[in-house]
């Protein structure tokens, strides 16, 4: 049997043993290479008891789970949640929040006075204010970092704008860096511990500002060794390498002593810090895990204390179990799907999203409660407006009727007469449009696919789901290369504006192309507004027109999502996700 | 080239000489029966159903007052996520015809109340052209790129080769989003379907890198046969180039190139669906395997819920699959290829 | 065969220089910035003075600064880490994915030509159809589900193994001679006790890196395999085996000193590539088992198009993949002299 079906005929045959020995040794030497030999495995299963043992690594007081990855922890270029919570731990700004009631408290300052019209603050530092390394933290290390935001902008420079000839003197520098003077600029040195903001107009938020990453101090002489000067201009920059342990210097409660990429950060107490008595953890792992389900198990395995951000499926899952840990609150941002205004299409056709009355069918055509049931599940309340819930004293504006289940009839019947109005009776004639999505999310695919159903039900309108890839959904969204895309917003500071600028008429962030003079003149009013209460009725008129004119249709606002158990104390459950590292603790029976 | 011919040599340099035997040898090889069977149930099926299944894809057939069964109806107040049954107590469509439902649901649903039977149904017909497409560009390109290398030689031959060596050297991924970008939308224009366009740049996209290995696989084999005594005897005797090429070679290379060709399709289908895992792989709402599989991970695997059959089924159905392709191309290559020449995959 | 040697390492600069400029072309025109990190957009004067200090405003300054200094071993500075040097970052990950690759690769190898012998030696047999099928099935799930589901079995359910944990620095000890860790205990205390040392901790790091290198061998061990099987059957039917087994010399005998020495030559003709690609292709298992190794970056990196990281991954991948390419033919030229090497 064997003979008949197998041919003869190896073509290395035998007569090639010598060669054949030379190329085994070369191989066997490839493969030592390679420094692992394959026998250590057969007697492996004997040492795995111990090893195990041996290989878990010493645990930090507190363990967590970031958003992501951090990909930066220079100020300038902080921009991401995970980014900034990091920061929050190891640096701290002229004024801290407070976790519970996100109130401006004293941080790097002692003491702000405020002047009678609202322009002028005057900080006084704490006079046990030190970094890491021990150096006295004095205002010049403030006004060093503020100027460098401004000399090297990143990507929340825009947040210097409110100080007094900082937009100016960013613009004379980008121009011609050695005719540009800083002393043009609101930010006054008077002595080591006294600091003079000068600003714009009045900011009642610029507390809240100097608590925001953007605004930490930097040790200039930990930079020194990391700057680059331009032969040609003359220009300053920074080499980033200067977050990297063991030369980053901080003034906060933690010092970072390790930061691999993909691996996490581990902090360790900073004993310089003016309050390091209060710091409860002496060492907290930062870690970065990219799939959430291993989060999870690495939380239930009992490696991880708290999980900052999970995905909604999985808390979803935790609170159908019944399970206390998992903490569903609301957040700072609001889901929605954007609208291109713009006349043309971005193929050169005509855009029947111009029409604000197809803009309003379609808004009133889209019941979110499946979306908030089935894909977000997490009880998200749906919104018909833009400014989420989160701001007590502010005068809410009404939304367009959502669909409910009782009125919908009504509601339809309403939005299928706009759509006719608007020459599409029935959805007819209504251009093939798409709906833009980036893909690596789950839920942007499950929501469109919703959306996209409930308009062809409910309007007759057939439109495609055009999910990419995130780099791509980034430049089209920002180039206003689309008809209808996902999209959302985090607010940065405790005020209003810091959603309605989004969409005045020449902000940078406007991806509608929606443009409202009224809107815009609103805005405008706003700011130069020094009573708090005129000027938050002045932004909810201008949401109003938001709402009523639908450059974007809010879908819901978005939660936060936490797992963390019984035996953490410290985390407190506030929108903005901040967290006060100082008072963080886990207790563990281990 | 030691030892003798024997009966088993009958593909190998005599051409075309004995066909029946060879028909009579991929018939008798259970690798072959069993793969090549279960592999055309598999397509037989998920193409005979389409007709059901596209049905509810936006663009699709169903209308508000014809719902379909293969779609849960997201105004539904009902949990879209069903584990799967035979017998839905409650019609969550009030439909009259349980016999369907049961049916759609005997995988369970995903996350939007969608029978993954019907997607898998679907799914499987995406991936295997997916599968199919690659190594139909695999075959065109790679046979006569491996040809031309092989036979010509010389400085045709190595700058081909470096070509390949540097197409295998540049990062694939970037290849395919940037074929994306420039292709998608024109193509878009052409097909008037955003679903199609894409997913022809797909094919095209896995198809255009999976070409290289059958180049090499050609070559060498071009090479081999060069030296073969019959080729020298075609060539002493005057034959032309050309028919030597055509009479001689490419008969000898149909075994290899069908057997790679074979092994081909599980690598794209892989492909694929490790583009779905990073999100750019075939556009929703139409699935593959590879997307589905994605899809149901993260809720199969958690740890305190698992909705285990939205992974299970996808994958048990690819496994299946690209399982029986791997025992066919085994097969194939055992028939085929009398000296068993050495796999470089 | 030196002409041949020389001939390509010729080459070897030439394509590893078109390598990089397609490669920089294709980054360059993909769309999407690196300086655009999160979803917001960046003000255009920020933009223009990021690209400046980058040196990324054009195309051609770009290929006027960086392979300079390329060729000097800078790599120059990740656009989407800021902070970090590519060459800081390839030589934390690279280390990384040559101990995981080598260890995936030995379990490939070892359970492969395993498992091949077998299924030829009881071919058609059951042991044969099961030992096979184990082997394909590697090769027939996604590796994103089979990595997860083996994290979830051995790791989370029955914690045999540390669950998505990679220790810092121990690719460095695993590594042995060529990691630095040998190197700094061989200059402070001798060779017997850095060799010492090293074997000592071996074991528990070999332990913390297996599961993920399990999983990483699922695909290489599925080819080694049907190519172990393959060739295996070939030389079990040659006329030498069987005068062998006609002298009387018994069957394991037979099998494990005369046939598998040459039935395993394909096989290593294969592990140049594989080993490129295990190397490099690890994204996936990296990803599930959250390791700091090169393939995340190299797929990262074209996710959020930071070029310099993009062309220097590209680039180690590529050097590594010619080298390991021409092992191979020089070991097929050498083999079978009917190979003529480096097309005429």
């Amino acid at each position: 049997m064997m003979k008949n079906s197998l041919p003869v005929g190896n073509g290395l045959g035998l007569m090639k043993f010598r060669t054949m020995r030379r190329l085994l040794g070369a191989c066997i030497g490839m493969a030592a290479g390679f420094g692992v030999m394959a026998g250590p495995i057969a007697g492996l299963t004997a040492v795995t008891a111990a090893a195990s043992a041996a290989v878990a690594d010493d645990r930090a007081d507190f363990t967590f789970i970031n958003r992501g990855e951090v990909g930066t922890l220079d100020p300038n270029r902080m921009s991401w949640m995970q980014d900034i919570r990091i920061g929050y731990a190891l640096w701290e700004g002229l004024y801290a929040l407070d976790g519970d009631t996100l109130a401006p408290i004293p941080g790097a300052a002692a003491k702000v006075e405020v002047s009678d019209d609202k322009k002028t603050y005057t900080f006084t530092l704490r006079d046990n204010g030190k970094w890491s390394n021990g150096d006295a933290v004095t205002t010049a290390d403030f006004a060093f970092a503020w100027r460098r935001m401004l000399e090297e902008p990143g990507d929340y420079t825009y947040l210097f704008h409110y100080i007094k000839g900082a937009q100016a003197y960013e613009q004379a520098y980008l121009q011609d860096n050695k005719a540009a003077d800083f002393k043009t600029v609101g930010i006054e040195v008077v002595s080591p511990t006294v600091l003079k903001i000068t600003l714009e107009s009045p900011c009642p938020f610029f507390l809240d500002l100097a608590a925001f990453p953007p605004f930490f101090p930097l040790n200039e002489k930990s930079l020194e060794k990391f700057k680059q000067v331009d032969p040609k201009s003359g220009r300053v920059s920074y080499g980033g390498e200067f977050t990297q342990p063991p030369n980053l210097v901080t003034n906060g409660p933690y010092r970072l002593d390790k930061w691999q990429l993909k691996v996490g950060q581990h902090l360790v107490a900073n004993p310089h810090y003016w309050d390091a008595a209060s710091v409860q953890s002496k060492t907290i792992d930062a870690l970065s895990v990219d799939d959430p389900i291993l989060g999870l198990q690495k939380y239930e395995l009992g490696d991880v204390d708290w999980i900052a951000d999970t995905t909604g499926e999985i808390a979803a899952n935790l609170k159908e179990k019944g399970r206390q840990d998992v903490k569903v609150f609301p957040s700072f941002g609001t889901y929605f799907y954007s609208f291109n205004c713009k006349e043309k299409l971005p193929n050169g056709d005509k855009n029947p999203l111009a029409d604000v009355r197809v803009r309003q069918a379609l808004a009133m055509s889209i019941d979110r409660r499946p979306i908030v049931k089935n894909v977000t599940r997490l009880g998200e309340a749906p919104a018909n407006l833009y400014v989420p819930p989160v701001f007590p004293d502010y005068p809410t504006p009404t939304g367009l009727p959502m669909l409910d289940g009782k009125s919908n009839a009504d509601v339809l019947a309403q939005a299928r007469k706009l759509l006719a109005e608007a020459g599409y009776p029935g959805g007819q004639g209504f251009p093939d449009l798409k709906i833009m999505y980036n893909t690596d999310v789950a839920e942007h695919q499950a929501i469109a696919e919703i959306v996209a159903r409930q308009w062809k039900k409910n309007l007759g309108i057939t439109l495609t789901l055009d999910g990419i890839e995130i780099k791509q959904f980034q430049t089209r969204l920002h180039g206003k290369d689309y008809a209808i895309s996902r999209a959302s917003w985090y607010g940065d500071y405790n005020d209003v504006s810091t959603f309605t600028d989004k969409y005045k008429g020449d902000s940078l962030n406007n991806d509608s192309a929606w443009v409202n003079a009224e809107y815009d003149k609103l805005l405008v009013a706003a700011t130069l507004e020094p009573d708090v209460k005129k000027r938050l009725a002045l932004l909810a008129q201008a949401e109003q027109i938001l709402v009523n004119e639908v450059p974007i249709l809010p879908m819901y606002f978005y939660v936060n999502k936490y797992v963390m158990r019984d035996n953490v104390s410290g985390i407190p459950l506030n929108p903005r996700n901040m967290v006060v590292f100082k008072k963080v603790a886990a207790t563990h029976s281990k | 080239m030691a030892g003798t011919l024997t009966a088993a040599d009958a593909t190998g340099p005599m051409p075309g000489s004995r066909p029946d035997s060879l028909w009579r040898r991929v018939l008798s090889d259970r690798r072959i029966l069993i793969g090549g069977g279960t592999l055309l149930l598999v397509v037989l099926v998920s193409i005979c159903t389409l007709p059901f299944t596209l049905r509810d894809t936006p663009g699709g057939t169903s209308s508000a007052d014809q719902p379909n069964r293969w779609y849960f109806d997201s105004q539904d107040e009902n949990n879209p996520r069903i584990a799967p049954t035979l017998h839905v107590k409650q019609d969550p469509y009030d439909d009259k015809s349980p016999y369907v439902v049961a049916t759609a649901f005997i995988f369970g649903t995903d996350d939007l109340g969608r029978s993954i039977a019907g997607r898998c149904l679907v799914g499987g017909v995406i991936s295997l052209a997916v599968g199919i497409a690659a190594a139909g560009i695999s075959i065109l390109l790679g046979v006569t790129i491996g040809m031309i290398a092989g036979f010509k030689g010389g400085w045709v031959d190595a700058g081909l080769m470096r070509t390949v060596d540097i197409l295998y050297g540049l990062p694939y991924l970037l290849q395919v989003i940037l074929f994306k970008v420039a292709f998608e939308p024109n193509l878009e224009k052409i097909t008037g379907s955003a679903q199609a366009a894409n997913i022809i740049v797909m094919f095209v996209a896995i198809g255009l890198v999976s070409w290289l290995t059958m180049a090499r696989v050609v070559r060498g084999q071009v090479l081999s046969l060069r030296g073969q005594p019959f080729v020298e005897a075609a060539r002493a005797m005057g034959v032309p180039e050309i028919r030597i090429f055509l009479r001689h070679m490419l008969p000898n290379l149909a075994g290899p190139i069908i057997v790679y060709a074979t092994l081909t399709v599980p690598q794209a289908v892989l492909q694929e669906s490790f583009l779905s895992f990073l999100g750019i792989g075939v556009k929703a709402p139409i699935p593959s395997w590879g997307s589905l599989a994605k899809d149901g991970l993260t809720g199969a695997l958690n740890p305190q819920h698992s909705e285990w059959w939205r992974l299970a089924f996808p994958c048990a159905l690819l496994a299946m699959t690209l399982l029986c392709l791997n025992y066919l191309g085994d097969g194939l290559r055992d028939v085929f290829d009398p000296r068993k020449e050495a796999a470089k995959i | 065969m030196v002409k041949f040697l020389a001939g390509r390492l010729i080459q070897f600069p030439i394509i590893l220089a078109v390598i990089y400029v397609i490669t920089f072309l294709l980054a360059w025109v993909a769309p999407g910035s690196p300086f655009q990190r999160t979803e917001r957009p960046l003000a255009p004067q920020v933009q223009e003075q990021l690209k400046r200090q980058f040196h990324a405003e054009s195309w051609h300054g770009f290929l006027l600064y960086y392979p300079p200094q390329m060729l000097k071993g800078n790599f120059g500075p990740s656009f989407n880490y800021p902070g970090r040097s590519v060459s800081q970052i390839l030589s934390d990950g690279l280390p990384v994915s040559i101990a995981l690759g080598g260890l995936a690769m030995s379990i490939a190898i070892t359970i492969g030509v395993f498992i091949g012998t077998l299924a030829a030696v009881f071919r058609g047999r059951a042991l044969d159809w099961v030992s096979l099928t184990v082997a394909l099935l590697g090769v027939s799930v996604p590796s994103f589900v089979a990595a997860a589901v083996l994290r979830g079995v051995f790791a989370y359910h029955w914690t045999i193994f540390p669950l998505g944990r990679w220790p810092s620095g121990i690719e460095t000890r695993l590594i042995g001679p060529l990691g630095h860790q040998f190197w700094d205990t061989l200059h402070a205390s001798g060779f017997t006790s850095a060799l010492s040392a090293w074997a000592g901790s071996f074991p528990q790091y070999l332990y913390a890196a297996l599961l993920p290198a399990i999983a990483l061998s699922l695909l290489p061990m599925a080819y080694i395999t049907r190519l172990t099987r393959v060739s295996m059957i070939d030389v079990l039917g040659s006329d030498y085996v069987r005068t062998a087994r006609a002298k009387g010399l018994s069957r394991p005998r037979v099998i494990f000193k005369h046939c598998l020495r040459n039935a395993i030559l394909p096989v290593l003709s294969y592990i140049g590539p594989a080993a490129a690609a295990t190397l490099v292709g690890s994204f996936v298992v990296e990803t599930v088992f959250q390791i700091p190794g090169l393939g995340q970056f190299f797929v990262n990196s074209v996710q959020s198009r930071d070029q310099t990281l993009i062309l220097g991954t590209v680039m180690t991948y590529s050097v590594l993949l010619l080298g390991l390419n021409l092992l191979v033919d020089v070991a097929y030229g050498w083999v079978d002299p009917r190979i003529s090497v480096g097309g005429g």
